[in-house]
C-alpha cells in the first residue's frame, strides 16, 4: 500500500524526469545508499561488458577495455555526464550485441558444468559410503556367524573345547585372507563410475602402502602390573558360558550395549574374581579394634565428625 | 578342610602380593566382628539417648521423665525395616540389582555412625538409594527420583546427602555378595563333571540362592563376612552338595597359612545360620511400635520446627555472626594500619631464606 502510494505521489513530482515503476523498487542491502548503488550500477554494467581476455589481441588493449569500462562505472555512480555515458553503453552495446550474448551463454554453460560436477562429486562420495557400510554389514555378519557357529559346536560336539575353538579360528583367518585379498579391490573396480583414473590410483596405492611398509600390528594391551594378588590361581577363566544374566548383551547385534566399552569377557573375570575373593578370610572376634574404628566419631551433640576442613 | 592341610603350598610369588579384597575400603573400614558390631551400635545409642535427654531437660525440665528411649536393638530394627523399603523403590523404578545391594549398605553403615534417634532412617533410605543410582552409574534425575516417590521433595533427598557421604567416609564402592554368587554360577562350569546344560536346566538353583542373597541382605551378614562367603552360604542354603562341591575343588589353593587352614565351612554354615535366623521382613506391627515411640523419642534439636531446633539453629546463627564481625573487624584494624593485606613481607626476617628475591640479579 505504501508503496503505491509513494509511487503516486513521487511521480506527479514535477522535478523528476524518471518514470518510476514499483518494479524497479528493491530493498535496501547496504547501509550506505551510495554503496547500494554502485553495487546496483556494478551489476548493471557485468552484464553488458562481459569481455574477456581472450577476447583481444594483447593485454594493452584488453587493460584499455577494463579502463573504460570503470570509467563508465564512475560516472554513473557520481552521476557525471550520464546522458553521454549512457550513449557511450548504448554504442557499444549496438557494436558488441554478438559477443555480449556469446559471452553470456559461455557464462552460463560454466555455471551448470560447475554445479554438475559438483552433483557427480556428491554422488561419488554417498556411493563410497554406500559401498563401505555394506563391507562392515557383511563382515559383521561374518563375525557374528562363526561366534554362533563356535558356540553351535561346543554344544553339540565332544571334541575338547580348545580345539574346536582353534579350528574355527583357523577357518575364520583363512575366510578373512580371501575376502580381504580378493574382495577389495574388486569391488573398488565393480563401482565402475565415480574415480578419476589418477583418483582410483592414489587410493589404490595408499592402501596398498598401509597393507605393505607402513602396516602396524595392534598388539595386545598388557595392564601394569602392580602388587596386587587377583585369585587368578583360584579359578580357569573359560572362553564362554552358559550364562542367562549376560544373554542380553551377548545377542545385541548392533553393539549399543558394548557402546560404552562393556565387555562380557571382562563381566565374567569380575564376576570370577568376586566368587573367590576373600573366600578364605575369616571373620574378626572379639573387640579387638583391628581396624582402628572407633565406635562412631561422635561430638558432644551426636553428630558424626569427621576429620576438621 | 583338614585333610588338604599338609598337601595346600600357595604358591611363593602370590604370597609377597596383596590380594585384591584386602586393599578394598569395605575390607578396611566396614569389616568388623560379631561382638564389635554390637557394642558399637550400644554405644551410639548410649550416647545419643543421654545427649537427648540432657536436650529435653535443657528446654523443659523433667520432660524426659515419661520419654521410653529406643534400645539398640529396636533402632536395628527400624534401620531392617527401611532396608526392605529399599528394595520396594528399586523395584519400582527398575533399578539394577546393584543398586539395590549398594544403598542397602550405604543404610547399614550409616547407623554404625549415626542413631536413628538423630536420622530417621525414611530419608536417609532415599537419599542412599539416590546416591546408589550415582556410585554404581546408573544415574536418575532428582526430579524423576522424587515424583515417583509419594510425599518426597528434592530437600529431603538432598539436606542430607552429604552428611550419608561423609559417614560412609565417601567409600563409594561396595563388594557384592550377589555378584560372587554369579561368579561362583559361571565357575561351576569349570568343574569337570558339570554336564553341559547344567547352567540351563538348573537354573532353580541360581535363582533359589540368589533369593538367599537377597535375605542376608537383611542381615549383618555383610559386615562381617565377605561377599564371596556370603554367596557360598546361599547356594548351600539351596544346594549343600554342589556347594561343598565347589568349595572342594578350591581346596588347598587358598594364600592363607597352611599351618593353620581357615574353617570356611564353619564360616558358611555360620552364615547360613545368620540368613535362616534373621533373614526376614521384620514384623509390621512391631516396626510400627518402635516408629511410634521414635516420633516421642527423636533429638529435639534436629526436629524442624521444634523449640529446641530453633534454639540450636539461633546458637549457630550467632556463633557465624560472631565469626562475620570478627572478621570485619580485624579487617578493619588491618586497613586503620594502613595495608589491608597485613603487614608487608619486605622486612628482613633474620635466618630465613628471602624466598621473595626472586630477582636474577
Amino acid at each position: 500500500m505504501c508503496v503505491f502510494v509513494l509511487i503516486a505521489s513521487l511521480s506527479t513530482q514535477p522535478l523528476l524526469q524518471k518514470v518510476l515503476r514499483k518494479l524497479a523498487f528493491s530493498p535496501q542491502t547496504f547501509e550506505d545508499l551510495g554503496v547500494e548503488k554502485e553495487v546496483a550500477v556494478r551489476r548493471r554494467l557485468a552484464k553488458e561488458f562481459n569481455k574477456r581476455r581472450e577476447d583481444f589481441d594483447d593485454l594493452r588493449s584488453y587493460n584499455d577495455y577494463l579502463e573504460e569500462v570503470e570509467d563508465i562505472a564512475f560516472n554513473l555512480i557520481n552521476n557525471i555526464d550520464v546522458q553521454e555515458t549512457e550513449t557511450r553503453i548504448a554504442t557499444y552495446k549496438a557494436a558488441n550485441a554478438a559477443l555480449t550474448a556469446l559471452n553470456l551463454q559461455r557464462e552460463e554453460a560454466y555455471a551448470l558444468a560447475l554445479k554438475e560436477q559438483e552433483e557427480f562429486e556428491r554422488k561419488e562420495r554417498e556411493a563410497r559410503a554406500a559401498q563401505l557400510a555394506q563391507e562392515q554389514q557383511l563382515e559383521r555378519e561374518e563375525k557374528e556367524r562363526e561366534q554362533r557357529e563356535i558356540i553351535d559346536k561346543l554344544e553339540t560336539s565332544q571334541k575338547d573345547a580348545r580345539a574346536v575353538v582353534a579350528k574355527s579360528r583357523a577357518n575364520a583367518a583363512k575366510r578373512l585372507a580371501t575376502v580381504s585379498g580378493a574382495g577389495k579391490p574388486q569391488g573398488l573396480a565393480a563401482m565402475g563410475f565415480g574415480f578419476g583414473a589418477d583418483y582410483a590410483k592414489l587410493l589404490k596405492s595408499r592402501t596398498t602402502s598401509k597393507k605393505g611398509s607402513n602396516f602396524v600390528p595392534d598388539e595386545p594391551h598388557v595392564p601394569f602390573n602392580d602388587d596386587w594378588y587377583s585369585y587368578d590361581d583360584l579359578y580357569v577363566f573359560k572362553e564362554g558360558y552358559d550364562d542367562v544374566v549376560s544373554e542380553a548383551v551377548r545377542k545385541d547385534r548392533e553393539g549399543i550395549m558394548r557402546a560404552g566399552g562393556y565387555m562380557v569377557h571382562e563381566a565374567w573375570q569380575r564376576a570370577l574374581v568376586s566368587a573367590v575373593a576373600g573366600l578364605d578370610l575369616m571373620p574378626l572376634e572379639g573387640l579387638d579394634d583391628v581396624n582402628g574404628t572407633t565406635p562412631g566419631n561422635l561430638d558432644s551433640n551426636g553428630d558424626t565428625i569427621m576429620a576438621t576442613v | 578342610m583338614q585333610s588338604s592341610a599338609s598337601t595346600s603350598t600357595p604358591p611363593p610369588a602370590a604370597r609377597t602380593k596383596k590380594p585384591l579384597y584386602e586393599g578394598s575400603t569395605q575390607f578396611k573400614n566396614w569389616r568388623y566382628s560379631q561382638a564389635r558390631l554390637a557394642s558399637i551400635r550400644s554405644t551410639l545409642n548410649e550416647a545419643a539417648v543421654s545427649v537427648i535427654r540432657t536436650t529435653f531437660e535443657a528446654y523443659e525440665p523433667g520432660s524426659s521423665d515419661n520419654v521410653t528411649f529406643l534400645t539398640a536393638d529396636e533402632e536395628l530394627l527400624l534401620v531392617t525395616f527401611y532396608s526392605t523399603m529399599i528394595t520396594k523403590i528399586c523395584g519400582r523404578f527398575r533399578f539394577p540389582e546393584e543398586v539395590e545391594a549398594t544403598a542397602v549398605s550405604y543404610l547399614k553403615r550409616f547407623y554404625l555412625k549415626n542413631t536413628v534417634m538423630d536420622w530417621h532412617p525414611k530419608n536417609v533410605m532415599l537419599t542412599a538409594v539416590f546416591l546408589a543410582t550415582k556410585t554404581t552409574n546408573n544415574p536418575i534425575s532428582l526430579e524423576a527420583y522424587t515424583s515417583n516417590i509419594p510425599n518426597t521433595i528434592a530437600s529431603d533427598v538432598l539436606d542430607l546427602e552429604f552428611l550419608v557421604a561423609q559417614s560412609l567416609r565417601f567409600e563409594f564402592a561396595v563388594w557384592h555378595a550377589h555378584r560372587a554368587l554369579w561368579g561362583i554360577w559361571l565357575d561351576l562350569q569349570s568343574l569337570p563333571d558339570t554336564p553341559s546344560d547344567f547352567a540351563s536346566s538348573q537354573s532353580h538353583i541360581y535363582d533359589s540362592a540368589i533369593s538367599h542373597v537377597r535375605s542376608s541382605r537383611l542381615t549383618d551378614a555383610e559386615l562381617v563376612y565377605t561377599p564371596s562367603q556370603i554367596a557360598l552360604a546361599s547356594l548351600y542354603l539351596t544346594d549343600r552338595e554342589l556347594a561343598l562341591k565347589w568349595l572342594k575343588s578350591k581346596e588347598g589353593k587358598f594364600q592363607s597359612n597352611p599351618d593353620t587352614p581357615p574353617d570356611i565351612l564353619a564360616a558358611i554354615e555360620a552364615i547360613a545360620n545368620i540368613i535362616t535366623r534373621r533373614g526376614h521382613v521384620p514384623d509390621v506391627e512391631a516396626v510400627r511400635e518402635v516408629d511410634r515411640r521414635l516420633k516421642l523419642c527423636k533429638n529435639p534439636e534436629k526436629v524442624v520446627g521444634s523449640k529446641a531446633y530453633i534454639a540450636r539453629k539461633a546458637e549457630e546463627d550467632k556463633k557465624a555472626e560472631d565469626k562475620r564481625t570478627r572478621k570485619a573487624e580485624e579487617v578493619e584494624k588491618a586497613v586503620a594500619e594502613g595495608d589491608p593485606f597485613g603487614e608487608s613481607l619486605d622486612k628482613p626476617k633474620p635466618g630465613l631464606v628471602d624466598y621473595d628475591d626472586d630477582d636474577d640479579d
